[in-house]
């Protein structure tokens, strides 16, 4: 993987558990323990065993309810799986739109195999491209927590590429109940709505 | 003809958009499909339904998981093509995310005088053994008689919180 600089993924949830009020968050892949043992809300959605498709998923919340804000926690390899949904994405515009991508250059989950083209392309330039209001990449989680407030005012959508260090030196393969998640969607999901429904 | 005892005919794009109102959709998220042009067409045109495309039938599931979350009522329209490319995305969201939803999917290059099952284009096919695969139960819309199967299989959907689909057996008028 070629030299990057990087900021740990465990410091970029912090920034983003500070900020965390009403929004809907959507995560996936391995953001999802380490986001989970930070902030657990009625608010929180996990996807699991269908990569790439938390950003639209969460595209449809946002176009359900446009006035309450949106996260999306996607990862590298899993937005690389539906590249086509930025173009989905910024066609729909939500408004109040989030979506934040951990850019670590792996595959964690499956060994450490690498992103394709890493090194060589940007998830900011691909989102720019397909015509989201605005995409920011930090690479430290100073600057980032120095722009978030500012990123979350923006009308959206707006994309941030988080260049973060890959788990795979002290990363534990979580065991297959706790991978596998199953039935998470059908579990979170009804208390989602009932909140959403509530607002 | 073999396995159906008439032919299918083309239904009226009007119909179909009237009976998908009737349903209480408030959705239509689609990828274009040649099939039900004329549909995709009105319900383009008109606002009474939130029209929103997607590039892929992956997205199309997942973005119409959320509508659901957010207390909508969607309609998944695609073609038969793309549900072969979305199965696992009907697996693992509609299906194992317990989703009420509403599939429409269009046979292209259907036989009209055959039944789906004894088509020659694998596509036609394999679409109903496919959903048979996954325990989805659909309804062939075979002529403008069949329309009001939208709404039986819409209050199926939000019933069993699951996928349901209505296959439209010929290109639309």
């Amino acid at each position: 993987m070629p030299d990057t600089k990087r900021m740990p993924l465990d410091g970029a949830l912090e920034v983003l558990h500070r900020r965390r009020d009403d929004q809907v968050v959507v995560s996936t892949m391995t953001t999802i323990l380490p986001w989970r043992s930070k902030d657990v809300t009625e608010r929180d959605l996990r996807c699991v065993g269908f990569m790439g498709g938390a950003s639209t998923f969460g595209l449809g919340v946002a176009l359900a309810k446009p006035d309450v804000p949106v996260w999306v926690l996607d990862g590298d390899g899993s937005l690389a799986m539906q590249l086509g949904s930025m173009l989905t994405i910024a066609n729909a515009a939500p408004r109040r739109f989030l979506h934040i991508v951990f850019h670590n250059g792996v595959y964690d989950t499956s060994g450490s195999q690498p992103v394709l083209a890493e090194g060589k392309m940007s998830f900011t330039g691909l989102a720019e491209g397909a015509g989201y209001a605005k995409a920011v990449r930090f690479d430290d989680v100073e600057s980032f927590d120095a722009a978030l407030d500012e990123l979350m005012d923006v009308d959206g959508p707006v994309l941030v590429e988080l260049m973060t260090e890959p788990l795979r030196k002290d990363y534990v393969r979580p065991t297959p109940a706790q991978e596998r998640l199953p039935g998470a969607l059908a579990q979170d999901w009804p208390t989602v709505a009932e909140s959403l429904a509530k607002a | 003809m073999v396995g159906q005892t008439k032919p299918a005919r083309p239904i009226p794009a009007e119909a179909l958009y009237d009976a998908v109102k009737a349903a209480g959709v408030t959705d239509i998220v689609a990828v274009p499909d040649t099939h039900v042009r004329s549909l995709i067409k009105l319900m383009r045109e008109r606002d009474e339904m939130r029209f929103i495309q997607t590039a892929t039938e992956d997205e199309a599931i997942t973005l119409a998981a959320g509508l659901v979350v957010g207390g909508r009522r969607p309609l998944v329209q695609i073609q038969h093509a793309g549900l072969f490319a979305c199965v696992n995305h009907l697996r693992g969201v509609a299906i194992e995310g317990q989703f009420p939803m509403l599939f429409m999917i269009g046979l292209l290059n259907r036989d009209p005088e055959k039944a789906p099952r004894d088509n020659f284009d694998s596509m036609v096919r394999h679409t109903e053994p496919l959903l048979d695969v996954f325990d989805v139960p659909y309804y062939l819309l075979d002529g403008p008689e069949d329309v009001g199967q939208i709404e039986v299989a819409m209050q199926q959907a939000l019933d069993r919180n699951g996928p349901v689909a209505v296959l439209i057996g010929d290109q639309t008028a």
